[in-house]
């Protein structure tokens, strides 16, 4: 986010029993909470990093004071979120599905065809990615919520490769770069995450 | 459902799952991975080297083990389970040449292996060991063997194997491309290893550490620099066949 093409401009902050921190006065960007930032080149391009959880009794006023002050025509929304693939329900037998693996859900006035196959029922959608769907849906704005169904609780390279097939979506075809050292960048930010703990080998 | 049967290991489920044992399964894939390749006069075991922190000694992070002189292991899943496995393969490896004056089979030291991983799933009180074993060597009638072992302590014998993440599509590979001329020679043997790991390693030949015993001799690990020159070798072979597939279609 700090590659300069990005600018911030607001943050969410909040605080429950989940919070790392217990000073909610001086709360900076940093902190695991809600940064906002829109895309220098084209200012109607909003991107959200929500790192915390946001609470089921603090979901409602979050998406108020976020969505209260965009205009909601011509909107349109795109959520990104991760599960652990042992979440999955399914009929067929765990060793044969191949995750990472993505799965959407859309609002009615989505009218775009996702780039994967929808998630079928049981499976449901949690915590703030649900509620940001529920309230697209109930004021008619047409999203999509991307699901990446992994096998690993931290992020590499393989998992955010799942959500490729998002980058050739209309919405948001216009914004996506051919960087040739695309491949190379992401390793690079992996490689941070990849000194694990010495628990597995 | 599965949170009322999960808790003890000694406990079925209604429909004859052992919860415990199928979850050691998923420590087993929090492993990085390993391939072992059975050739007709070679064994191989190639493994993803974990990344090591800076202040670490890289030589005590290990996936590669020798049994004895001619059998040796690699693991995938949790590394003090392995650890303990391996204390009391190699001991029973010792105590069976002292007793009977014969080197162990590979068959024999893997059925050990797996009976004392089925005892841990028998015993209340204790977990069953998180960690599936791929296990080369020869015989003494000098026939090449591979065998994998698993938390639940099944064992089986394979013509070529993976195990830890991504396991999947290492095997997906490994049964299109396993074939006897992939095997006819040791060198082809080795690189199919290298080749199969190359599927799932992020970061290339610079992350693989590699492991033979051919007929009659000990161990080997291939050093930083040999595996760079098999990549090499392999990139070479990609790069001409790509070149022959375009003329092809032109």
């Amino acid at each position: 986010m700090n590659s300069g093409v990005w600018e911030e401009v607001g943050c969410a902050k909040l605080w429950n029993e989940w919070c790392r921190t217990t000073d909610t006065v001086h709360l900076s960007p940093t902190d695991a909470f809600c940064v906002f930032y829109h895309l220098k080149s084209n200012p109607s391009v909003l991107l959200c990093q929500c790192s915390c959880y946001v609470a089921e009794d603090q979901q409602y006023q979050w998406l108020d004071k976020v969505f209260g002050s965009c205009p909601r025509k011509n909107m349109q929304v795109t959520v990104l979120t991760c599960r652990h693939v042992t979440d999955y329900k399914t009929a067929e037998s765990t060793s044969s599905l191949h995750s990472p693996f993505l799965k959407a859900l859309k609002t009615e006035n989505f009218k775009e065809p996702p780039c994967c196959s929808l998630l079928e029922q049981p499976n449901i959608v949690h915590d703030l990615p649900a509620a940001v769907l529920s309230y697209c849906q109930v004021w008619k704005i047409p999203a999509i919520l991307y699901l990446c169904y992994t096998d690993v609780m931290k992020l590499d390279l393989i998992t955010v490769g799942a959500f490729k097939p998002v980058l050739s979506s209309r919405s948001l075809k216009g914004l996506v770069k051919n960087i040739p050292q695309s491949t190379e960048i992401l390793k690079k930010l992996m490689t941070t995450n990849e000194i694990q703990s010495n628990i597995y080998t | 459902m599965a949170s009322r049967y999960d808790r003890a290991i000694t406990v079925f489920s209604p429909d004859g799952h052992l919860f415990q044992v199928e979850y050691a399964q998923e420590a087993v894939k929090k492993g990085s991975t390993a391939v072992g390749i059975r050739g007709t006069d070679i064994v191989v075991l190639g493994v993803e080297k974990k990344s090591v922190a800076k202040l670490q000694d890289e030589r005590t992070v290990r996936k590669i083990c020798a049994l004895d002189d001619h059998v040796c292991m690699a693991f995938a899943g949790l590394t003090a389970d392995a650890r303990v496995v391996i204390k009391r393969a190699r001991v029973e490896c010792q105590s069976h040449k002292l007793t009977v004056e014969d080197p162990v089979t590979v068959e024999y030291i893997t059925r050990f292996i797996a009976t004392l991983k089925q005892k841990y799933t028998q015993s209340n009180g204790r977990r069953p060991f998180g960690i599936s074993a791929l296990i080369v060597g020869f015989d003494d009638d000098g026939i090449p063997r591979l065998y994998q072992t698993d938390p639940s302590g099944t064992y089986h014998a394979w013509k070529a194997n993976a195990i830890g993440r991504s396991a999947k599509t290492v095997q997906e590979f490994l049964e299109k491309n396993y074939t006897e001329d992939a095997i006819a020679n040791d060198n082809e043997a080795i690189k199919l290893a290298i080749r199969a790991l190359l599927e799932v390693v992020q970061s290339g030949g610079k992350n693989v550490e590699l492991a033979i015993i051919r007929r009659n001799q000990p161990l080997k690990m291939f050093s930083a620099k040999e595996i760079e020159l098999q990549v090499a070798e392999i990139e070479k072979e990609k790069e001409e066949a790509e070149k022959k597939k375009s003329k092809k279609t032109t």
